[in-house]
């Protein structure tokens, strides 16, 4: 044999080797970390290595089956909110044959159109890949012209439709033009200003120290974990008040004394707390905070059912086996969001936490601050932030907390980015903080209109620099829809009534 | 097709439509051209927006008082419009078969996107005005399909229908009147199989 042949024989078993290995983790099971073809972006990274939550066809489905299958999920996850979010462009719209004309501009029957994953270099906020001015490939042009019967548009580039505070894709519940006309000429601030859902959840009377000791002589309590402090704040908090005693935590489903000794977990989980706060487990569950429990989120692969769906239908255990041992387990996404994993600018002391309920509520006080702004403030570290203790929402809550103001006149960071919402008397925390996050006139109706007028409002979220601040001062720009929205109105020969 | 048989028909496609699931009208419409596949289904649809209008809209809002229709039904707590209303119908439709769509539209859209895309459907849509009570059928290709287009003339069947479309701010035309075409069913079958 000459050096030439086997060195051929060499590279084509390496090369054959190699792409084997390659294809087997990729099909079959392993880690597939390297190949991954780009970062994700936003909260999807932490989510990026259980690829089957997006990529669910089968490995040779045809290139549209796939498209609409990658599309299918985006609506798994988020259709939810973009029902909430009264999605001025569903997918559905634009489906019907008629809009095919449309299909070739921006094909708007897929999410994947203006949202593409794994392209870092080209991604914006809100994980939109497509170029600023997008809009101007459906609304530049004959019925759907924006300017024809709205003169105030005239000579607007299509690159600020979107960014400038005025329009919305998805959610402009607080931006449509009967919307801005209604709230038309609001003061900055209204009289008294109250967020009455916070108001509800913040008026509890608060035991006095006799009527907590009179409580606690009353419980049954194994003497070994009869401990002082926490027990005080316990009998003082809302779960005393609610007959939430210490075996519903440490010993559910125990009714005597002696099942409560035996079945006593002096650290009770998660899943303690979701079995009354299922609200709260749900929505913690949708934001970057708890995403790792999303239940969407694709489990491991399994070896042998791969196989089974690479049409073999009885695949031989020692192959089985082999994979097993030589391809490794198919790694899970963390359950628990860390923050040495976060994205975002934290405090360098606040690395290696874990995100759980306790970490934030501290499992026996119901400390309001330190759920609603200590927390927080523990962790994040960017401008904003940072900011929050000098402004003048913090001066109110200041004066909440000493009661100098009413329940629900202080604005923590919770009141903005967990907003309270009540239905039949029952008030609960959206613990999606990223719900209202992004674009931020989504802030708009749950939190801002409460104390703040539409034109205000509009103003300071489009206000960087305010936004930086934590809105210590008045905006420095000013958002001329409603202007516009009136004048069209009040003028029908400028548009209305053509 | 008498009246009679042509509302058994209905009945029909209408129950499928119901009780069987979404792919029920092609099943049935096997043997059946497109013209009377589309005209049984636009009854139906004629019909369920006729009634909604008379005994909802117009009597609770117009006669009544009780409550008012508002294209903001959700932030005015007010009753979906009967356009509305026939969109989030045809929507739920083409979220579950692709066998046919339907839109309403109209050459004087209040809503511009319900306004004609295709030649097909500014041309069926003048038809009906032109020609009240007359369908008009075509074809036209589509993003690559050849489909079936047929186009029926929506008439204004109650006041609300008038007093609303002349009225709104968006309206490009304020002199409708009680019987006239305001706009078009639009209902498309695919022909490629």
């Amino acid at each position: 044999m000459t050096r030439n042949r086997l060195l051929w024989i060499l590279w084509i078993t390496l090369t054959l080797f190699l792409a084997g290995a390659g294809l087997a983790r990729l099909y079959i099971a392993g880690d597939r970390t390297v190949l991954t073809p780009g970062q994700t972006d936003g909260v999807h990274h932490q989510l990026e290595i259980a690829c089957e939550t997006c990529h669910t066809s089968s490995a040779f489905a045809s290139q549209s089956k796939i498209r609409k299958d990658i599309n299918k999920t985006c609506t798994t996850c988020h259709k939810d909110e973009l029902k909430e979010a009264d999605d001025s462009h569903p997918t559905k719209k634009f489906t019907n044959p008629r809009m095919a004309a449309y299909w070739d501009k921006v094909d708007a029957r897929f999410c994947t159109t203006c949202h593409s994953e794994h392209e870092p270099e080209i991604t914006q906020a809100g994980l939109v890949t497509l170029p600023g001015d997008y809009c101007v490939a459906c609304h530049s042009e004959g019925e759907q012209d924006v300017r024809v019967n709205r003169p105030s548009h005239e000579g607007l580039t299509f690159d600020t439709c979107a960014s400038s505070g005025c329009h919305n894709y998805h959610d402009n519940r607080a931006l449509y033009e009967d919307f801005l006309v209604k709230h038309a000429g609001e003061p900055a601030l209204f009289p008294d200003p109250v967020h009455p859902v916070a108001a509800i959840a913040r008026t509890r009377a608060r035991p006095s120290v006799d009527e907590v000791s009179v409580y606690l002589a009353s419980l049954e309590v194994p003497a070994a974990y009869a401990l002082d402090d926490p027990m005080q704040h316990w009998a003082a908090s809302a779960h005393a008040a609610a007959d939430v005693t210490c075996a519903t935590c440490h010993a559910p489903k125990s009714e005597t004394a002696d099942e409560v000794e035996a079945n006593w977990t002096q650290a009770p989980g998660e899943a303690v707390c979701a079995t009354c706060h299922k609200g709260e487990a749900k929505t913690f569950a949708l934001g970057r905070h708890g995403m790792g429990r999303h239940p969407e989120i694709a489990k491991p692969r399994d070896a042998k059912k791969t196989l089974k769906a690479l049409g073999m239908k009885k695949p031989p255990e020692a192959l089985v086996t082999a994979i097993e041992t030589y391809l490794s387990d198919d790694p899970a996404p963390e359950a628990v969001m860390s923050t040495d994993r976060a994205r975002v600018s934290l405090r360098p002391e606040a690395l290696g936490k874990d995100l759980t309920c306790a970490t934030c509520h501290a499992p026996h006080e119901q400390d309001l601050d330190f759920a609603a702004v200590g927390a927080c403030l523990t962790c994040h570290n960017d401008d904003h932030s940072l900011a929050y203790e000098d402004s003048p929402h913090f001066k109110l809550w200041q004066d909440e907390t000493a009661g100098l103001l009413p329940p629900g006149s202080g604005v923590t960071c919770a009141t903005c980015h967990m907003p309270q919402t009540e239905r039949k008397g029952v008030v609960t925390t959206n613990h999606n903080q990223n719900d209202t996050l992004f674009p931020n006139e989504k802030m708009i109706r749950p939190t801002c209109l409460n104390c703040h007028g539409l034109a205000f409002s509009i103003d300071a979220l489009a206000d960087p620099a305010l936004v930086a601040n934590n809105f210590s001062g008045q905006p420095n720009r000013h958002i001329e829809g409603i202007d516009w929205a009136v004048n069209r109105v009040n003028q029908p020969d400028e548009g209305a009534n053509q | 097709m008498t009246q009679f048989t042509t509302r058994m028909k209905a009945a029909i496609v209408g129950g499928a439509m119901a009780l069987g699931g979404l792919t029920a009208p092609a099943a049935n419409a096997e043997g059946m051209d497109y013209e009377t596949v589309s005209d049984l289904l636009h009854l139906v649809m004629a019909s369920d927006r006729a009634v909604y209008t008379r005994l909802i809209v117009n009597r609770l809002q117009n006669e009544e008082g009780v409550i008012k229709a508002s294209e903001h039904f959700m932030d005015e707590k007010a009753l979906v419009l009967p356009a509305q209303m026939f969109r989030f119908g045809a929507e739920m439709v083409a979220e579950e078969t692709d066998e046919f769509t339907y839109s309403l539209l109209s050459l004087w859209p209040i809503n511009k996107q319900n306004a004609p895309t295709t030649d097909l459907e500014k041309e069926g849509l003048q038809y009906v005005v032109d020609n009240p009570g007359e369908p008009f059928y075509g074809e036209e290709e589509l993003g690559g399909t050849t489909y079936f287009t047929a186009v029926y003339g929506d008439p204004a069947v109650a006041g609300a229908c008038v007093s609303c479309h002349n009225d709104h701010k968006d309206t490009p035309k304020s002199d409708f009147e009680l019987g006239d075409v305001m706009g078009g069913v639009v209902i498309r079958i695919p022909m490629d199989g």
